[in-house]
């Protein structure tokens, strides 16, 4: 008998729905997916039949996203799900004691439910909060900066009100001199709570009106000359982008914000949709106006549900004062943003593979050429912007483009959240102007020096995709060119700190099974090589090594690096080949047998 | 009009390939083969395998504004790398074959080697490009991922998850050709697995073209299964003779057995594919039941007699009714039969005075890709030569009521079993004579005073013309069971008893046939080749 669903659930679905063209509408897969697991409690068969019916699309087509994005399950999990991150900067910090600590207390394995059906616990790959590890999640709701106490008290809270209770943001602490904060200065004031308000009182959609009176193509030429560039991962010219849009094929073009945030290492995404929900959204709307687009749709990573939620409130506010929608402020000009929500996949960051997702399918990335900006989101001109970058355009406009081009170094303009985690006494998100400060600054000044007393062994300087650099490398200052000559990339701006105490081939480990986790499995070298090295480093670290593994695991990471359908392969090679290249002694003793 | 052609060099070689083809298909016009698994010509591109990696240079105006060769930095796809003037590609460097082997360990460290057991050895592109581009020894020594190793896709795939190669040609097949999207991927990386939603399995008559389609033994035909190593095999160039639609087809047969029929490229016709109902229609040729020896029934009993003896009594016998005057014969034929069986079937009708000629039509649903309504594979030849009536089948009704009546005294059947288009046991039973010409025993075989064993589509050559006038081969891939031979011959030896000898050779029949029907003129055996000729019919 076929799935009897809700009226109440059919409607809020069916609004959902029409958030996607006509003809198109597959894209509200995961939508339908997130709300019918929250409503059963997991995707059975009668829910993928239901979906299938409801978009039009072959059942296949349903199943196979369910084991793709790790969100969604066939089986039921506990009422309270708890994740916790294993990722490198977390595994750093203990999450290993948490994660133990939990199955002890529960008394439940992984992946299984406890026999009262309340719990389950999952490791998962990061959640985009490093510098505040170890970290949980338990159903929607983060906690952060756990120790084991913490989790008895949580658990003990659910246990006795039957709902999870959702921490308070933490404030900000003040600016550091060595900071120089621009995106982050409203979102620090004491009670700023990124409210309409909160934000018009610290001067927010001001730029907007100022775009509204430039041409569209000034729009474009004031961010190109400011030579503003992603903040991503890539670093690629943001006005540069913009101009690739083809503006005369005839189709609606698109901007897609990739708030997919989960690269291991970096938080900076979350703290302006978790904190300044306004900067996004007027940094967004300039946009827009920019390249021509009437809508856009903001994919924010599934874990991100909170976020999502803040989003939307703040979408309403600026839509009840006439800056989302129809002419937006008397200007002719309309413009309508959608949230889209992930189920989990690091590949969803990779722009192609985010208009797949979006798009309501696998998210395999795409063969490039076509680039999106001429063939994207349903085939349409499409750029995707990062969060931090979309959130710099207000500034450029309020102030010019000779404003930014005085912050930063030439190559590397402006500001950056830089997002420091690992061994370091005080991580977190720091705003420095690009080029103007060095790693060890970053690491002592800000970072308040390595957490054991221990020297700095390694930095992985933009998000676990960049090779390390050694210690001697300390000197370098942040922007994208001296990080590239030093031998690494600035890459999300993710600094993950190791000191002497690490063991490298276990973090080396972990890296490699972030790929392995994450790789789509599309293409062959990144599919089979990633779990490949997996398994050597596994060996390597059980003390089942052989002294041809050294070798062997840069031979493979030679065969994945430079042949993949895209950059998920050289994340996953560079890393190990700059660890065997750095730390070379630490994978020979591995190698002849010695536990590591 | 012929496509605008492009200037390019492959391996320092020039090539003018036409306008919008890729680099695979450019070096295929210079002979030379670019490695790969996930491309398909008649597919849209995947580009997962990588094995196709080539170097490619492309011109870019340079700071003076002359054009500069510009190598890229990475290793190109060719599969998806459009031919563009001035382009440079080199095919195979030490670059290039490091990359390739690369990719060659890459899928080996997790195939399951079946081989000795796997249907696809012998025709498996993982084993022929490991020879070239494999390493002697594994240097794997991990656990292999473990995978579901014998899952049914409907009733006539066997699917092993391990084999598979993950590069998509199935899956785009069934959804873009066979238009059933119903093949995915579970699972993400290394652990992707292909499937089909439970109780969606492949469904339609296009599904075993994926078993052609993959590359390794992950998708394997059940009805072939473990049946015959394929390299036992001789294969026979034919045409498929469930339709009209004509389709190319290879037998694939050992000593006097058929295991299989497969699809051959023609991209007049079929392209590259040949419906199910149609590759599975091979039984009937090994049937126990086949004719195997000339029969003669007489008050009940029957007789196993030689070709002599029954073409001699068969001739003498239709002779006498032919001399005693009066239109007393009818002849009833099959358009599954031979242009060149049928062109002498009208001669021997011609040559007997019959007037009542036609053959039984044979329609069915047709679909959305190959199969056509006309179930039969030569009735533009049964009408060229005049055996079939306008329209085929019309006079069949004038042959009954003929019998009925008593004015038709003997009947001469080839391949048809007429009682199931109204001519029923009753009637047969009035016949003074009946002539059986078949392949296997049906009621009118069993009515029937003779009974001459004919051949399949299998044990012989000939044409068929199709659906679209296109005049193609059959070869023979076996030999007919016992006694039994083909149509040309027996009817060769009637005409002979009867005074018009004919040529000794389907060749020699069919130069003749060219030289009287007109739309055959100038058409020669030759010509027809492998690929058929298309014929100008109005």
């Amino acid at each position: 008998m076929a799935l009897q669903v809700p009226i109440e659930l059919e409607q809020r679905l069916d609004e959902l729905i029409g958030h996607y063209p006509e003809g198109h509408r597959r894209a509200a897969v995961l939508w339908v997916l997130h709300l019918l697991q929250d409503h059963y409690g997991c995707l059975g068969h009668e829910q993928v039949e239901w979906t299938a019916a409801k978009l039009q699309l072959a059942e296949i087509n349903v199943w196979e996203l369910i084991s793709f994005y790790p969100m969604f399950t066939e089986v039921p999990r506990g009422r309270f799900h708890i994740k916790v991150c294993r990722s490198v900067s977390c595994e750093q910090c203990g999450c290993g004691s948490i994660f133990q600590h939990l199955r002890e207390v529960l008394g439940v394995e992984p992946e299984t439910v406890t026999p009262d059906g309340l719990f389950s616990v999952s490791a998962v790959e990061c959640l985009a909060a490093c510098g505040s590890g170890p970290v949980m999640m338990i159903n929607d709701e983060l906690y952060e900066n756990l120790v084991p106490a913490d989790v008895d008290r949580i658990i003990a809270g659910i246990r006795a009100t039957g709902q999870v209770e959702a921490p308070k943001l933490a404030p900000l602490p003040p600016a550091h001199p060595l900071e120089r904060r621009i995106l982050m200065t409203a979102m620090a004031k004491p009670g700023y709570t990124g409210s309409l308000d909160d934000y018009l009182a610290a001067g927010g959609y001001q730029s907007l009106p100022k775009a509204f009176g430039l041409k569209p193509e000034q729009t474009i030429r004031e961010v190109a000359e400011s030579r503003l560039r992603g903040r991503g991962g890539a670093g690629f010219p943001t006005g540069v982008k913009w101009k690739y849009v083809d503006r005369r094929s005839g189709n609606p073009v698109y901007l897609v914000c990739n708030a997919d945030e989960s690269e291991p290492g970096t938080f900076k995404d979350r703290q302006l949709i978790y904190r300044d929900p306004h900067l996004l959204i007027e940094g967004i709307l300039i946009t827009c106006y920019a390249i021509g687009a009437r809508t856009a749709y903001i994919y924010i990573r599934g874990e991100f549900a909170a976020g999502a939620r803040i989003l939307a409130r703040a979408i309403e506010e600026a839509r009840a004062r006439n800056l989302v929608g129809e002419n937006i402020l008397d200007s002719g000009f309309n413009c309508e943003i959608f949230i889209h929500r992930g189920a989990g996949a690091y590949i969803c960051g990779e722009e192609t593979g985010l208009i797949e997702s979006l798009e309501g399918k696998r998210a395999y990335p795409r063969i490039k050429p076509p680039f999106p900006a001429v063939k994207g989101l349903f085939n349409c001109p499409t750029v995707v912007n990062n969060v931090e970058t979309l959130c710099t355009v207000p500034f450029i406009i309020e102030h010019g483009c000779e404003w930014f081009r005085n912050l930063g170094v030439a190559g590397s303009f402006g500001t950056r959240i830089m997002s420091l985690s690992g061994a370091v006494k005080r991580p977190g998100c720091y705003e420095i102007e690009m080029g103007k400060v060095t790693l060890r600054q970053l690491i002592d000044d800000l970072g308040g020096g390595t957490n054991r007393g221990l020297p700095v062994k390694a930095i992985i300087p933009g998000g676990s995709s960049m090779p390390m650099l050694p210690a001697d490398k300390l000197d370098v200052t942040l922007d994208f060119d001296a990080i590239q000559a030093a031998g690494s990339l600035a890459g999300s701006g993710g600094v993950i700190v190791l000191d002497e105490g690490d063991d490298i081939v276990g973090r080396a480990l972990s890296v490699a099974r972030f790929y392995a986790h994450e790789s789509c499995g599309q293409c062959t070298p990144c599919r089979e090589g990633t779990l490949w090295m997996e398994k050597i480093l596994h060996r390597l670290h059980q003390g089942q090594g052989r002294p041809e593994d050294v070798d062997l695991l840069m031979d493979v990471a030679n065969h994945i690096d430079g042949t993949t359908i895209c950059a998920l392969g050289e994340a996953a090679a560079w890393p190990i080949k700059a660890f065997l290249r750095h730390c070379r002694a630490d994978f020979e003793r591995a190698a002849a047998g010695g536990r590591t | 009009m012929s496509e605008p052609l492009v200037k390019l060099t492959i391996n320092g070689k020039p090539v003018e390939a036409p306008a919008g083809i890729n680099l695979i298909e450019a070096a295929k016009l210079i002979g030379v083969e670019i490695p790969h698994f996930c491309y398909h010509p008649e597919l849209c591109i995947a580009g997962n395998c990588r094995m196709c990696v080539v170097e490619v240079a492309t011109l870019r105006t340079g700071p003076t504004g002359t054009p500069v060769l510009e190598w890229n930095p990475k290793l190109t796809i060719a599969c998806n790398t459009t031919v563009v003037e001035g382009m440079e590609v080199v095919t195979h460097s030490p670059r290039i074959i490091e990359a390739r082997r690369g990719v060659m360990e890459f899928l080996l460290i997790n195939h399951p080697l079946d081989c000795p057991i796997c249907d696809q050895a012998g025709e498996c592109r993982l084993q022929e490009l490991a020879l070239d581009y494999g390493r002697a020894e594994s240097r794997f020594v991990e656990d292999k991922e473990k995978k579901p190793k014998r899952t049914p896709l409907g009733p006539k795939i066997m699917l092993d998850d391990e084999r598979c190669i993950l590069c998509s040609r199935c899956v785009r097949f069934m959804r873009d050709v066979a238009g059933q999207d119903c093949l995915g991927f579970t699972g993400r990386g290394s652990r992707s697995t292909l499937t089909c939603y439970p109780g969606r399995e492949p469904s339609s008559n296009y599904d075993l073209n994926i078993v052609d389609l993959c590359p390794v033994g992950a998708l394997t035909s059940v009805d072939f299964r473990f049946q015959q190593r394929v390299w036992f095999l001789r294969q026979t160039r034919s045409i498929c003779p469930h339709c009209s639609q004509g389709c190319n087809m290879v037998i694939g047969s050992r000593e006097d057995t058929v295991y299989r029929l497969t699809p051959r490229d023609n991209e007049s016709v079929n392209r590259r594919w040949m419906c199910d109902e149609g590759r599975l229609n091979y039984r009937l040729v090994n049937d126990p039941l086949r004719l195997r020896d000339p029969l003669a029934r007489r008050a009940g009993s029957v007789q196993t007699l030689s070709w002599a003896e029954v073409t001699g009594q068969v001739a003498s016998r239709l002779a006498a009714l032919r001399d005693g005057g009066g239109d007393r014969i009818a002849f009833i034929g099959s358009a599954r039969a031979t242009t060149e069986d049928l062109f002498l079937f009208r001669q021997l009708a011609g040559g007997l005075g019959v007037t009542l000629i036609d053959v039984v039509p044979h329609e069915g649903p047709a679909d959305a890709l190959l199969l056509r309504a006309d179930r039969s594979p030569n009735t533009a030849g049964a009408l060229m030569t005049g055996v079939a009536a306008v329209p085929p089948g019309s006079r069949l009704q004038d042959i009954a009521l003929g019998i009925r009546e008593g004015r038709i005294r003997a009947l001469v059947v080839m391949g048809e079993d007429i009682t199931a288009a109204g001519i029923g046991v009753d009637l047969l039973g009035k016949l003074e004579l009946l002539v059986a010409l078949d392949m296997l025993p049906n009621a009118v075989t069993e009515s029937a005073h003779f009974v001459l064993p004919g051949a399949s589509f299998a044990e012989k050559t000939g044409t068929f013309i199709n659906g679209m006038g296109r005049i193609q081969r059959i070869n023979p891939a076996v030999a007919s069971p016992g006694n039994a031979r083909p149509e040309s011959r027996i009817l060769a030896g009637l005409l002979s008893d009867l005074g018009e000898p004919v040529g000794d050779t389907v060749e020699a029949i069919y130069r003749d046939m060219a030289h009287v029907l007109a739309p055959l003129w100038g058409v020669t055996w030759e010509a027809i080749g492998s690929q058929g000729v298309q014929l100008h019919v109005d």
